[in-house]
Parts: C-alpha cells; sequence; structure tokens
C-alpha cells in the first residue's frame, strides 16, 4: 500500500504517451457499423479485402482505418448481420457508415454474437473475458420466462450463483460485492430485484455485456474479482420502432426513434411486474374473512432511456438513465402499515471526440445512487430505516494508435464523489414523547489514473501492459496504490496461442451483509481508520485453440487468486444502525484457484458452448478483537465455494422459425453450516423448552450436489399485416423437476395431541420445481 | 412499537418471507426428510440458573447431545451443585429433580434457603461431575430500572376486532451501558410471553424508554408487564440464542455460536432484577 502524495508520475507518464502526435495519418476513413435498428456494433470487421487491411470496431460502433488516396471497395461485417461493402474515392479524410442488415428475416434471432470471432478471441491478449448480448441472452430458456442477462453469464466457467435462481455473481472466488457492476459508464451497485431473483438489467435495452474475470484493462478498477460492464443500446436512427414482451409475471415495452434521422435517436424502454395485481384481487374476494391475512404488495419496475445526437462528424453525444425500483407494502387490519422500498438510480452523459484518426477519447460525467427505505407506522407511533451511497463520478479515456499499427494506447483517469449514508433512523410518536434519530454518513473521494499499451511485439508476440494508480479518502485519512496490470499472448501456431496476464485490484468500498444473498438492505461502507482497502492479485494463463475448420475454440485457463483484508462480521454483529459497525467487521485473507475449460462453437445451425471449471476457494480470520475470528481461525470454504462446474448449452436452429434451445448445469454441492449438537432452554418463567443448535466448523458441511436442465423453444410467428415480428418464447425451467437443495434444515416432530417433541430430523427445501413459461414478444 | 436496535436484516423480512416461503414450499411439495450424517461432539455440561431474591435457588444441569438424538429424560446423577454467595458462604444445591409449581420450571437441583440478593452482589456457580468437567460462572445483580408507567390504547373497532396496544415506559440511566428485557405475559406468567424485546441504550442512553406492542390485546385482559436490567452477558446469550435458532431454517442467516455465561460448559447463571406490574385492560 502506498499512501499518496501526488499522481506526479502517471501525469508525466500520459504526457510522455501523447507526445507524438505530429506522426498521425494524412488519410483516414473512419465512420461506424450499426445494425438496422440503430445499434452500434462493437468487435465488428472493417476491411479492404484488396489491400489487406483492417480493423475492428470499438465498444461504440466507430473505427477508423489508415488507407492510401484512391478509389477502394470497403466490407463490413458482423455475425449474425449480412456483409456490406460500400466504395468510396479518398481524397482526404472521410467519414463512411456502415448499416448491416440482419443475416436473413428469420435467421437473425437465431446466430449467436459474440466478441468478434473466434479467430479474434483466439489472437487478442485479453484473458478471462466474456462477452454476452441481448439477442443470445433472449434465446435461453429463462426462470418464470424473464431473460436475464447476469443469469446467462452464471453459466459461463469461473461464474458461481449465489443460490438457486439468483442473480449475484461471484467470480473466481470473490464474493458478490467484488463485482463492478456498469451500465453505460455509471456503477449500479445493487443489481438484482426480489431479494436477487432478478437483475436489473431489461434485456429489451441492453446491447451487450462484457465480464472481465482476470487480466482487467487499466481503466477498470474498485473491485477485486470481476468488472461486468453493461452497454444499454442505442435506439432506430431511422424509424420508429415499438418492442415489448408479454409475459408470466412482467410486461415489457421499448419504444424508439430517431431524433433527426441518421443524427441520432433515442429508446425509452419500462418493465414493471404484475404479482401485486393479482395479489390485490386475491386480498379483495377475502377481505369479509376475518382469519384471513392479506398478502403483501410487491412489485418492481425499470424504466430506462437513452438517446444519441451526431453532432459533428467528430462529436458524438449521449444521456442514459436508468430508473428502478421494488416496492413491497402491507397495510394490516391491526392498523399496522409497513412500506419497504429499495432501487437503484443511474445517469450518463457522455461525449465522444475524434481529434485525429487515430486519436480519439471518451468523457463521461455519471451519477448513481441506490438506497432503500422502511417505514413502519402504528397508530401515533412511526419509525423509518434508511441507507443509501450516492456517488458523482467524472471520467475520461483516451486512446491512441499510433502509426505501424504495433501500439494501442489508452489512458485516463475518473474522479468519484462518494456519500455513504450507512444508517439513518427515526422513530416517534405524534406526542414526541418518542423521538429516537440517528443518522451515520461519511464521505469519500475515490480517484484512479491508468496508461496502458497493447503492443505487438513480433507476429508472435503480443503484450498487453498497463498501471493504474488508485486512491481514496475518507476525512484525514488516504489510501492507495500502484495497480499493475500485465497481459501476454505468444501464437504457437496460426490455431494456438498461449496467454498469461497478472493484476492487482484493490476495492475501497465494502458491502456490509450477513446473508451470503443479496438483499436489498445490505449497505455500503467506505474505507475508513479501521477498515482498510481490500487488495487481491490474481495470475492466470492459458492456451486456446482453433480447430475443426474455425468453427471451434477450445480454452483452457488456470488462475491463482490470494485477497488480503477480506471482511466478514463477528457472530452476532450488529449490523443495523450501529454508529461503531466498523467494531463488527473482522479482517482475514482468501484465495482461490482452479482450471476452466472451456469450448465454444458461434457459427452454424448449432451453436454454443461447454465449460467445466475445478476450482477451490478459501477464507480465513484469525482471532481478533476480543473475538476467536471465524472457526477458530481455521480456513473455511465460503458458501459459493463449488468444487465441480459444468454447464453445457446448446442452440439449435431447427427451422427458418423454431430455435431449440437448453442448457445444462452441475455443480458440486455448496458448503453449508449444520448444528451437531443441541441444548435445551426452558427460559426465565416456564414456558416451552426450546432446542438451541449448537453449530459446529463454519461450513463443514456440503449439500447435495445441483444439477438442472433448462429447454426453451423460439417459434417466430407469421409477420404481422403492418410488417411487425413477433415470436412466442417457450421456458421449461428444471426440465426434469429436480429437487435441488437450496438448504437443509433440522425439524422437531412432534405429537399431533400432546405436541411432545418425539424426534427430530433433517429436512431439504427445494425452491423450483419445472416451471414452464410462455412469453410473447413483438416488434414493429 | 420494538426499538429497532434489536432489528436485524432477517428480523425485517421475516414476515415476508414467512408468508411468501411457506405458501409456496408447502404447495409445490417442495420440502422432503434427507439423511445427514452429523458428527456427534463431546458431551459438555449445560446449565440453566436464574438467581432470584426471595426465592430459592434451582438449576438444571443437562448436557449437550447429538442434534438428532432421540428426546431423552435421563438426567445427570453424578454432578454436585455450590452457590457461593457474596460473603464467600457456600450452599450445596442437592439433587432432586422436579417442577417449580409457580414457574412450570423443570430443575436438577435445588437450594435449602431463600437468598437475599440485593443488587451488586455477585454470585458465583460451580458444576462438577465425576468425569472431571466442571462448568462455573459468576453474576453481579444489576440495579433495578423501574417501569414508569404501562398504558393501553385501543382501536376503533368493535367486538373481536377491538384490541389495544400497550406502552411501557421508564427512563434509562445515563452513566451506565444498559440492556434490557421486556416481557408481557397474557394471564399467566409461567407460559410463553406474547412480548418479548431485548433492546439496549445505544441510542436513548439517558433518555426515555418507550416499548410498545402492536393491537394485540383485548378489552379485560389482564397484563403482567415485567423490564429486566440485564447483565451483558446475559443479553448476549438471549442475542445469541436467538440467532442460533433463527439460522437453523434460513438460508439468509448466519449460524452464530452461543455465547454463554459461563465458563466450562454452555448456559447461563445470572440475578434477575426486574419490576413486574399486573395491569388489567379497562376501556
Amino acid at each position: 500500500m502506498v499512501r499518496l502524495r501526488s499522481f506526479r508520475f502517471v501525469f508525466s507518464l500520459l504526457l510522455l504517451l501523447a507526445a507524438p502526435l505530429s506522426l498521425l495519418a494524412q488519410v483516414v476513413l473512419r465512420g461506424t457499423v450499426r445494425g438496422s435498428d440503430g445499434s452500434a456494433l462493437p468487435g465488428a470487421n472493417v476491411a479492404v479485402p484488396r489491400l489487406g487491411l483492417g480493423t475492428a470496431t470499438n465498444p461504440d460502433g466507430s473505427y477508423e482505418l489508415s488507407l492510401p488516396t484512391g478509389r477502394h471497395s470497403v466490407q463490413a461485417s458482423f455475425i449474425g448481420y449480412q456483409n456490406q461493402s460500400l466504395d468510396v474515392n479518398l481524397r482526404n479524410t472521410q467519414r463512411l457508415d456502415f448499416t448491416l442488415a440482419p443475416g436473413g428475416t428469420e435467421l437473425q434471432e437465431v446466430v449467436i454474437e459474440g466478441s468478434g470471432t473466434l479467430e479474434q478471441k483466439l489472437q487478442t491478449t485479453q484473458m478471462g473475458a466474456e462477452r454476452i448480448t441481448a439477442r443470445e441472452a433472449k434465446l435461453l430458456p429463462a426462470l418464470f420466462g424473464e431473460v436475464d442477462i447476469l443469469k446467462t453469464l452464471q453459466l459461463k466457467p469461473g461464474v458461481q450463483n449465489g443460490g438457486e435462481g439468483t442473480s449475484g455473481l461471484f467470480v473466481r472466488g470473490g464474493s458478490a460485492d467484488q463485482n463492478l457492476f456498469l451500465v453505460d459508464d455509471a456503477v449500479v451497485y445493487n443489481p438484482n430485484h426480489l431479494f436477487g431473483l432478478f437483475s436489473t438489467f431489461n434485456s429489451d435495452v441492453v446491447q451487450s455485456v462484457d465480464l472481465y474475470k482476470s487480466g482487467y484493462p487499466a481503466q477498470y478498477g474498485g473491485r477485486l474479482s470481476s468488472v461486468v460492464d453493461v452497454k444499454l443500446r442505442e435506439g432506430s436512427r431511422d424509424s420508429l420502432g415499438v418492442s415489448g414482451g408479454i409475459g408470466l409475471i412482467s410486461s415489457r415495452l421499448a419504444v424508439e426513434a430517431p431524433i433527426k434521422k441518421g443524427k441520432g435517436s433515442f429508446i425509452v424502454a419500462g418493465r414493471r411486474t404484475y404479482f401485486d395485481v393479482f395479489t390485490r384481487q386475491i386480498n379483495k374476494l377475502n377481505a369479509d374473512d376475518p382469519d384471513y391475512n392479506p398478502i403483501p404488495d410487491y412489485y418492481f419496475y425499470d424504466l430506462n432511456a437513452k438517446a444519441n445526437y451526431q453532432l459533428t462528424d467528430k462529436d458524438q453525444v449521449f444521456l442514459s438513465g436508468y430508473f428502478g425500483n421494488d416496492v413491497f407494502g402491507f397495510n394490516s387490519t391491526q392498523g399496522f402499515n409497513f412500506d419497504f422500498r429499495w432501487g437503484n438510480r443511474a445517469a450518463t452523459a457522455r461525449w465522444s471526440h475524434v481529434f485525429s484518426p487515430r486519436f480519439f477519447t471518451n468523457t463521461s460525467a455519471t451519477a448513481s445512487y441506490y438506497t432503500y427505505n422502511i417505514a413502519n407506522k402504528l397508530d401515533q407511533f412511526s419509525f423509518g430505516l434508511s441507507s443509501s451511497i450516492r456517488d458523482y463520478n467524472l471520467r475520461s479515456d483516451w486512446e491512441w494508435r499510433p502509426e505501424g499499427g504495433k501500439h494501442v494506447v489508452r489512458f485516463g483517469g475518473s474522479g468519484t464523489l462518494h456519500h455513504f449514508g450507512v444508517g439513518r433512523l427515526q422513530a416517534g410518536s405524534q406526542d414526541q414523547e418518542l423521538n429516537i434519530g440517528q443518522d451515520v454518513q461519511y464521505d469519500g473521494q475515490e480517484g484512479g489514473l491508468y496508461a496502458a499499451d497493447n503492443f505487438t511485439v513480433t507476429d508472435k508476440l503480443a503484450l498487453d501492459y498497463g498501471l493504474r494508480l488508485s486512491g481514496f479518502r475518507s476525512g484525514r485519512n488516504d489510501y492507495g496504490g500502484l495497480e499493475p496490470r500485465l497481459a501476454a499472448r505468444y501464437t504457437l501456431s496460426p490455431k494456438t496461442t498461449l496467454k498469461a496476464s497478472y493484476a492487482l485490484m484493490y476495492q475501497y468500498v465494502h458491502l456490509v451483509t450477513n446473508s451470503g444473498a443479496s438483499l436489498p438492505t445490505d449497505i455500503w461502507y467506505p474505507s475508513r481508520l479501521s477498515v482498510k482497502p481490500q487488495r487481491s492479485q490474481q495470475v492466470s494463463a492459458g492456451v486456446s485453440w482453433l480447430f475443426a475448420g474455425g468453427k471451434l475454440l477450445l480454452t483452457n485457463e488456470v488462475y491463482y487468486k490470494w485477497a488480503q483484508r477480506q471482511i466478514d462480521f463477528r457472530d452476532g454483529a450488529q449490523l443495523f444502525v450501529n454508529p461503531e459497525l466498523d467494531q463488527e467487521f473482522l479482517f482475514g485473507r482468501g484465495w482461490a484457484y482452479g482450471n476452466e475449460v472451456y469450448l465454444e462453437k458461434k457459427d452454424g445451425r448449432t451453436t454454443g458452448w461447454l465449460g467445466y471449471t475445478l476450482a477451490w476457494t478459501k477464507r480465513e480470520f484469525e482471532p481478533q478483537r476480543g473475538t476467536d475470528g471465524i472457526n477458530g481461525g481455521r480456513p473455511f470454504y465460503p458458501t459459493y465455494d463449488r468444487r465441480h462446474n459444468l454447464t453445457l448449452v446448446l442452440l439449435h436452429q431447427l427451422s427458418k422459425r423454431i430455435n431449440l434451445t437448453g442448457s445444462f448445469v452441475y455443480t458440486s454441492g455448496n458448503p453449508t453450516t449444520l448444528p451437531t449438537g443441541r441444548i435445551a432452554v426452558q427460559d426465565v418463567f416456564g414456558g416451552e423448552l426450546e432446542a438451541v443448535p449448537l453449530y459446529p466448523d463454519r461450513n463443514s458441511f456440503r449439500l447435495p450436489s445441483y444439477n438442472r436442465l433448462d429447454l426453451g423453444v423460439v417459434y417466430k410467428l407469421r409477420p404481422m399485416r403492418w410488417g411487425g415480428e413477433s415470436d412466442l418464447t417457450l421456458s421449461i425451467y428444471n426440465a426434469y423437476n429436480r429437487r435441488n437443495p437450496y438448504f437443509i434444515y433440522i425439524d422437531e416432530v412432534r405429537d399431533q395431541e400432546t405436541e411432545e417433541v418425539l424426534r427430530y430430523r433433517a429436512r431439504q427445501v427445494s425452491l423450483f420445481p419445472v416451471i414452464p413459461s410462455l412469453t410473447y414478444n413483438f416488434k414493429f | 412499537m420494538p426499538l429497532p436496535s434489536t432489528a436485524s436484516a432477517f428480523r425485517l423480512f421475516r414476515p415476508v418471507l414467512a408468508i411468501v416461503s411457506v405458501g409456496w414450499l408447502s404447495s409445490c411439495g417442495l420440502q422432503k426428510d434427507v439423511d445427514v450424517e452429523l458428527p456427534a461432539p463431546p458431551a459438555q455440561l449445560v446449565a440453566e440458573c436464574y438467581l432470584e431474591s426471595g426465592q430459592i435457588p434451582q438449576i438444571t444441569v443437562t448436557e449437550t447431545v447429538p442434534y438428532l438424538s432421540e428426546p431423552s429424560n435421563e438426567l445427570l446423577t453424578d454432578v454436585t451443585v455450590t452457590l457461593t454467595g457474596p460473603t464467600g458462604r457456600i450452599d450445596t444445591l442437592r439433587f432432586g429433580p422436579g417442577q417449580n409449581a409457580g414457574t412450570k420450571k423443570f430443575f436438577t437441583h435445588r437450594g435449602r434457603r431463600r437468598l437475599t440478593i440485593r443488587p451488586g452482589d455477585t454470585y458465583r456457580l460451580d458444576v462438577k461431575d465425576t468425569k472431571g468437567r466442571h462448568l462455573f460462572g459468576s453474576s453481579t445483580m444489576p440495579a433495578i430500572v423501574p417501569i414508569d408507567t404501562v398504558e393501553w390504547k385501543f382501536n376503533d373497532r368493535t367486538g373481536e376486532q377491538r384490541k389495544a396496544y400497550v406502552l411501557t415506559k421508564f427512563d434509562d440511566p445515563a452513566a451506565t451501558v444498559d440492556f434490557y428485557r421486556l416481557q408481557v405475559h397474557r394471564r399467566h406468567v409461567n407460559d410463553d410471553p406474547e412480548v418479548d424485546y431485548t433492546p439496549d441504550d445505544r441510542l436513548l442512553n439517558g433518555q426515555r424508554f418507550v416499548l410498545g406492542t402492536s393491537y394485540e390485546f383485548s378489552p379485560n385482559d389482564t397484563l403482567f408487564v415485567a423490564l429486566y436490567h440485564l447483565e451483558r452477558p446475559y443479553y448476549d446469550f438471549l442475542r445469541s440464542i436467538d440467532d442460533a435458532q433463527s439460522a437453523n431454517g434460513n438460508p439468509f442467516g448466519q449460524p452464530a455460536k452461543v455465547r454463554s455465561t459461563v465458563e466450562g460448559g454452555i448456559g447461563v447463571f445470572t440475578i434477575l432484577s426486574y419490576e413486574r406490574r399486573r395491569v388489567i385492560l379497562k376501556e
């Protein structure tokens, strides 16, 4: 750990890298590649076959090519779309935009698009990266028919879920708070609805999701285990479009249109569940039954909006916003009102500017907010509890591609103002006799500067090396450190590459959770004097082999990750409205290692992947702060440790209208703690004799293994009269109805007449049986 | 309305999760018996003893058992229990299993005389058996914190829907860190309480406490409202057994170990300090 004195060193490095701008090419072709729906297509190929020159588009779909003056035929291609060739007569720097039509009227929903081609994936220096597109996620069967892009990520090697049906990600031994979720550059602190069963990302507006498990690019920082970078799609720049779906538990609607044809567009999309519509009716029907307990109201909704505009040939802006809430309400006949709501807000304003064909920048200002609020009321008494985190962030990323094509230099910086509303309590009565208030708040400032170079050393060797300097200030306490990032790729043969990477990460904000799951009441807490930043390092190495005529890519990666200052809590920790919350923390270390095998196929009528992970994750908290630590200081497996994890995902185009999909998951059972002994406690005054469980070492048992098959069918209906498209998507979750273990508990068996305890038994609880669901999707 | 200082995440969600999960799981048949092999840890002595001024001391001594073992009434007959008072006088409690007629509590050992205990007095408990096990602990009686008022208010409904909530008010001493337990019994004190809160004074040190219930009592109910002033170890013990019980069957709970007030075994030894009031809810 290096205490921050100045960023002088990094500024010097940035100036050094930015110096030779005068070497830029004179004749450049640049533009964008978009789909016919207006969405930018990152990773698309733009090439001049006659000259053997080409490039791939940037994340915003833009590209630049240095070409000699004269006439050229330029071709753009992207998997799932038809190629487009355009002729251009280059005399000066010129713009050429491509709009690609889907690859066949009925095929567009079939083909899986990934992060470019398998060939590109073979050649990139980036390790441990996965890209999922919304179209890919939409094809796969989903719980309750709710397409969830985070659950699709869970099907990738090295990514575990937090439990049956939940969206939480546990990446290579990292905990749920060690993932950085970005939506159009804005941080999302709680990407879940309904206690983690669904993610906040509406598939109608998601363009793609990039997951980084290792070899993190230097522009990312602030979390130890992964980066989940979600890009929302842009609306059509050509025509009005409406799309949506009606599902088992929610409906969606998205509207998009050009702001000015060919110049800019907007998209607005919303989603809402309707459990509450049904439960209210049930409550009404039973209103006269005095023994009836009303079902609480629950619903969640999301609203996304994004607008983009091409200001000039060199400038483009977009505004993006997210607003989502979960609402839980209960009004009892006894006069007790309970209102609980939680949700995220995020907003981004981004400006992209091209200084020259080889030098461009993206600058964005973002705001993020997450809060939960609980309000109870009983007669004249009220009680409110809330917590929040609010960020304002400014970041600027620059990219420079020097002449010669051997370097891609990236540098930039970011600064964030954090405000932590750790806990706010207000309890009172109308007569003011009771009036309790407490408010624990902290501020923090986080910053980062980075520079990185993707250097093609020789035809065989490429390096991606960089350095990030990150820092955090809380009160008078400064923390920071250098975060080296290094990745290398060596080409053994045209179809085989070796790769290795190293990354060091710091995390300055911490999630206070004792549940092992993602609950809305989890609290974000800053690094302070008593809570030092978390730190991790990871090394990984792998080999990639492209075979079967380039149709199959087999990748094997091994990794070892070690982390310091991991956070857990002492037994009986008081995590709510505690002004000395940090006194409940325990600090320890963790380490994880494993091997991931990944076979993928992206071409043809049958696509998909097969992944297998063999992994270990351990944590250790030695005795401290008057406690015996956790587990007496002995290492233990956290609940998300899984020894074996096998996933098979297949998508098959049966005909032009019918697509079949299936996914199979097998994982080892997760560690759990079961009581081994019991005592009987009577308490002060009589009452019932109660059994109190005695727990042994933490997580010393394992649940039975988990396996599940999901099946899906997408049936495209005949085109509507006015040209719209629609489909019916059938999902069967847990197709063979396996009772997978969710948890095990010990139960009493009592005599029905005397209520006497006869014996004790272990009971296994499963969460979801086979669940078929049907969703109608439309687009016009 | 209970003070929120004792709330935990799961407690906040417990009613919600219970309604949703019980309905869902039972309707879908998603629970089943399973065989699990739980190791049998070595048996430890377990003691439960609450001393009270004016009462003959009684203690229940048992031992830990494997969780899945059959319930048994087998008692430990080789245990010696001694109680050492503030003057150094040692009383040996004799083995004589029975049930207290007033509290309905079972005990294994019983003293011979009523104790007179004042706030500040310290007693020590020793439990030894012939296997060499030795459980021991001590307790100092906290000062009594008096109840200021107990009041109630009825809702505006009629018939069986007419219910009252009850408020208990008391003043917290400012100079000390204090832990409380409020129990409200209906009709009898020897049954499970209707209300059982364990607040501390973290948020209200030196201020007036107002602890309330929901609308749950009927006209003319006879209530026994007791305010206990607890020692910290006893408070921790109560919280820990609540946490341990909550974690069994709660996938979101973190299993917690029982934090005993005694050493060499498991259990609780404490001196009760409380005030109890009897009220009849007249309209």
